[in-house]
């Protein structure tokens, strides 16, 4: 049964970032290059062919373009300037707003100017909301103690409130993306086993993202690893030890040495990513989309102002530091409640999983008795035998 | 010089290691030492070089040689060259004989043993046969400066220029009642988008202007006798005042044809629906569209999905199987056409193989995706099929193909349909071959002297071809072709009289009877029937010594130069001894 291809998909495709790849001839030297491009996962080349040829649906159900972590190579490789890479980053967006129920992904990708609206709406939003609290019960000159503006239990609520709607809009979209990529597919089915078996592969690509480190290029892998600690470590202090953060006079080294290294790491690494796309240093740094940009804006200041209200408070300077402290909320709320479910956030859990499906479904096509199909295990030097 | 007691140098060549890596050179060049008559031989690493030919024309110097055999690769390529080595040391040029032990045995024989045992005969052979041959002396004819062309397109017109601009008259004959061919039913040309109108505007008004070109339009050659230098055309004209037509006859001295082609009958193609489907229509009916500067739909809507197939009648084993070179690049010109014309659609070109070869192609390829044309790979012998979009659809047709590159097999949309129709032979090919006596291949385009190395010229001296009608062909390479004919004839114009090859069919009217069989049979029209004296004769400067008549005749009575009945029996004895 023939397809109906949609010639209009590359149009729709160009405010995600795909542009060039109207210029790919499919000479495969871009998946040539590429360490992860195996059967059945050919990219760049395929994905690409499937976006040129408007294939959404097929589009739709590949893991293909979550399998890669812009080394750039493919792109510095390419004859045509076709931007293998930037395409493969541009279908990760799309898949995004795919994923994400809501339609909000979709208008953050297609337009810039509602993704910084929305950020700064919910900011002002937060401001009001926290201002109004604070003022309601506490006093601006306090940071900690009985009359504290913003004390840290109200906070720990309010943390949690929003870490479970975050979860449930990023579980949603996962289910989605599971839908589309293994439950609708008739051909492979994939034994519920095989998700236990393999179910180990989710922190370990999420926390070591060994793939990443198979690229030829190891200096963005290690920037990103450092990155992404610093994130679940300063989400692991936050969640569980905001009042021992808080608190104060007196330093508890044992959650602060890890909070000054969670910062370092933050500020350090989101800095030399702003660098890397200002100096377009590199292919995968030569077209940032705007969403790459608000991203490490955000994450930037959240960093900058989470480290200096702590100085603040640590001087005394108690309304100074709550002022930081709002500001500090003001971004940290649009940070995650926007680009985690809707936005670049989403793919710490898009890509582990992709992974972890690619590894489900080489245990079924295996179970298939299709060994001319047999994938190579994604997992790599990960996956048992 | 007397054949009893001849004097033969044998000269075995090793062709670098072509010959001599299967053939012992120097056990030949021992064995022919051994020979009657031989008095030198000797073999060498390249015969045909400088040192080689001296080496010849030293040893008929020195040891007063007169024969000689040169065993090396076909007579083709270096007969001329050995037969100048020959007439440089004073001996009539036909006392050589070439023996192929390249191409016959070096290149066909993997066992050194037996390839050195038959390059040993066939050096006997040649030893045997020169020992046989005759002095002949080449004559020459004055040449007539004119010049006949045939065809009226790009082609006639840039050779019909190059004489004019020599000073040298030229009759540029047209069927049709204008000149441009069909490049002036083009809109505009691959890669520089300049517009075939300019360049056929151009050349149109200088050939009417020019003293020296007389155009005959409406008109066709009817009759061409004579041979190269002095031809006698028959040219019927339906122009002239009364518009009754009449003939007028011409004396040239040579004939470049350039009648082109035609493009392939769309219609001879049925599953594409063209004739059928109102919106598919040939790339030369939306050349007719961009002329008039619309492209629309029969109904007069401007299409949204506009889709490009490639090949049609080209590259198929049912129609032609070769390429017809100019419709690759042609189709990405109407992409680009046609986005320019209406930048919301969307073009696809579906392919075999995209064919960019040729100055600024690749490039113009590359732009052309970067327009965002859709490329899709159908296989050869699966072509894309056609249907009618459901009524649902935003489109008029659907295109299901299985395209190569992804694997997939997908439905296209599309509005109008564009048949990249190929290039054939036109149907009076045949008709102007036998005119002109030059020959065709299968597929009717003419037949050139050499693929490579003489492709204006043809085996008829005097006619040469340029542009289509030799093979498709596109404008570059047909306007170089056409002025690569005028030079090649200017440079004998310029000479006067021209060398007429010594080796041709004679008849000895004593014994002719005339039966007349020849007349018939000659493929070369050589032979010509007196009335008078009732007998036949060779007009040798037509005659290509190919022996037919000599085989043919009855009482015996002709005899071809160079290869009498004494040397061939002798070439044989040689073999077989």
């Amino acid at each position: 049964m023939a397809i109906r291809a949609n010639p209009k998909l590359i149009d729709e495709l160009v405010p995600y970032g795909a542009e060039d790849v109207v210029k790919c001839y499919q000479c495969g030297n871009c998946s040539a290059v590429c360490p992860f491009s195996k059967q059945p996962y050919v990219f760049p080349r395929k994905p690409m062919r499937l976006l040129q040829m408007g294939l959404e649906e097929k589009i739709k159900s590949s893991i293909d373009p979550w399998l890669c972590y812009y080394c750039g190579q493919c792109s510095e490789q390419c004859p045509r300037e076709a931007e293998p890479g930037e395409t493969m980053m541009s279908l990760r967006r799309w898949l995004t707003s795919r994923y994400d129920w809501t339609g909000i992904s979709r208008l953050f990708y297609k337009s810039w100017r509602f993704e910084v609206g929305a950020v700064i709406l919910v900011a002002l939003a937060t401001v009001a909301g926290f201002l109004a609290f604070g003022f309601s019960q506490g006093s601006i000159h306090h940071y900690d103690g009985p009359h504290a503006f913003l004390p840290s239990p109200s906070i720990h609520i309010f943390d949690w409130t929003l870490a479970i709607v975050l979860l449930a809009l990023l579980l949603s979209n996962a289910a989605r993306m599971w839908w589309f990529t293994m439950g609708r597919d008739k051909e492979v089915k994939a034994p519920l086993s095989a998700y236990f078996t393999k179910a180990y592969l989710l922190p370990v690509h999420f926390f070591t993202q060994k793939r990443y480190s198979q690229c030829e290029h190891k200096a963005p892998w290690l920037t990103h690893l450092a990155l992404m600690l610093s994130y679940v470590t300063m989400l692991v202090l936050i969640m569980f030890f905001l009042r021992d953060m808080a608190a104060g006079p007196a330093i508890d080294w044992h959650v602060h040495i890890f909070g000054y290294l969670a910062t370092i790491g933050l500020i350090g690494s989101s800095i030399l990513f702003l660098r890397s796309r200002i100096t377009k240093s590199s292919a995968q740094y030569k077209h940032s989309h705007e969403s790459d940009w608000i991203f490490l804006v955000l994450l930037l200041t959240v960093a900058a102002t989470g480290i200096l209200q702590h100085i603040l408070h640590r001087s005394g300077l108690d309304m100074a530091a709550n002022i930081m402290y709002v500001t500090h909320l003001a971004l940290v709320v649009p940070m995650l409640g926007l680009e985690v479910p809707f936005s670049k956030w989403s793919h710490l859990a898009y890509r582990p999983l992709a992974m972890y499906f690619a590894d489900v479904r080489a245990v079924a096509l295996a179970r298939q008795g299709q060994p001319e199909s047999m994938p190579e295990p994604v997992g790599g030097g990960l996956r048992t035998a | 010089m007397s054949a009893e007691s001849p004097r033969i140098g044998v000269y075995v060549c090793n062709c670098g290691t072509n010959i001599a890596k299967v053939v012992d050179c120097d056990a030949v060049a021992d064995f022919a030492s051994q020979l009657p008559g031989v008095v030198v031989a000797r073999s060498y690493k390249y015969m045909c070089s400088n040192p080689g030919q001296e080496m010849i024309v030293q040893d008929i110097q020195e040891q007063q040689l007169d024969r000689v055999v040169v065993a090396s690769c076909s007579p083709r390529m270096h007969e001329p060259t050995f037969r100048r080595a020959l007439q440089s040391a004073s001996l009539n040029p036909y006392f050589l004989e070439m023996a192929n032990i390249r191409e016959q045995v070096s290149w066909v024989h993997d066992d050194g043993a037996i390839a050195t045992d038959k390059a040993k005969a066939l050096v006997r052979a040649a030893v045997n046969r020169v020992t046989r041959h005759e002095p002949l002396e080449s004559m020459s004819v004055d040449m007539c400066p004119d010049t006949l062309i045939i065809g009226g397109g790009i082609a006639g017109m840039t050779a019909a220029l190059e004489f004019a601009d020599a000073g040298k008259r030229a009759y540029l004959v047209e069927k049709l009642d204008h000149l441009g061919g069909n490049v002036a039913r083009v809109d505009l040309t691959a890669p520089y988008m300049d517009a075939a109108g300019d360049i056929v505007a151009d050349r149109v008004r200088r050939v009417i202007e020019s003293p020296n070109i007389e155009v005959f339009l409406n008109s066709e050659v009817r009759s061409l006798d004579g041979f190269v230098g002095n031809f006698t055309a028959m040219i019927h004209t339906s122009e002239g005042p009364a518009g009754n037509g009449h003939d007028v006859k011409v004396r040239v001295g040579n004939v470049v044809v350039c009648t082109g082609y035609k493009e392939f009958d769309a219609t001879r193609v049925t599953h594409y629906g063209y004739g059928k489907l109102p919106n598919v229509i040939t790339s030369f009916e939306f050349e007719h569209m961009l002329h008039e500067g619309r492209i629309e739909m029969k109904d007069g809507r401007p299409p949204q999905y506009v889709a490009i197939i490639h090949c049609v009648g080209s590259r198929s084993p049912e129609f032609h199987t070769y390429c017809s070179r100019v419709c690759c690049m042609t189709a990405l010109k109407y992409a680009r056409e046609v986005k320019s014309a209406l930048p919301t659609s969307y073009v696809s070109d579906i392919y075999i193989d995209m064919h960019a070869f040729g100055k600024g192609m690749e490039d113009f390829y590359r732009r052309s995706s970067e327009i965002k044309t859709l490329f899709l790979m159908y296989k050869r012998g699966d072509h894309p099929v056609i249907r009618k979009a459901d009524p649902g659809d935003d489109c008029d047709m659907l295109i299901e193909v299985h395209e190569q590159l992804s694997g997939e097999t997908i439905e296209i949309p599309a509005d109008l349909v564009i048949l990249m129709v190929g290039m054939e032979a036109r149907e009076d090919s045949e008709e102007v071959a036998h005119l002109v006596n030059i020959s065709r291949d299968k597929d009717g385009w003419f037949i050139e002297s050499h693929p490579k190395l003489d492709p204006v010229a043809t085996t008829t001296e005097g006619i040469y071809i340029a542009g289509a009608c030799a093979a498709p062909k596109d404008i570059p390479d047909t306007v170089a072709q056409a002025r690569a004919a005028a030079g090649r004839i200017l440079s004998k114009i310029a000479r006067g009289k021209i060398e007429i090859e010594a080796v041709y069919a004679e008849v000895d009217e004593e014994r002719c009877s005339g039966c007349r069989i020849c007349n018939d049979l000659c493929p070369y029209v050589a032979i010509e029937y007196d009335p008078e004296t009732k007998r036949s004769h060779v007009i040798s400067a037509l005659c290509k010594a190919c022996g037919a008549c000599v085989a043919a005749c009855p009482s015996g009575a002709i005899k071809a130069r160079h290869f009498t009945d004494a040397q061939i029996f002798a070439e044989i004895e040689g073999v077989l001894a």
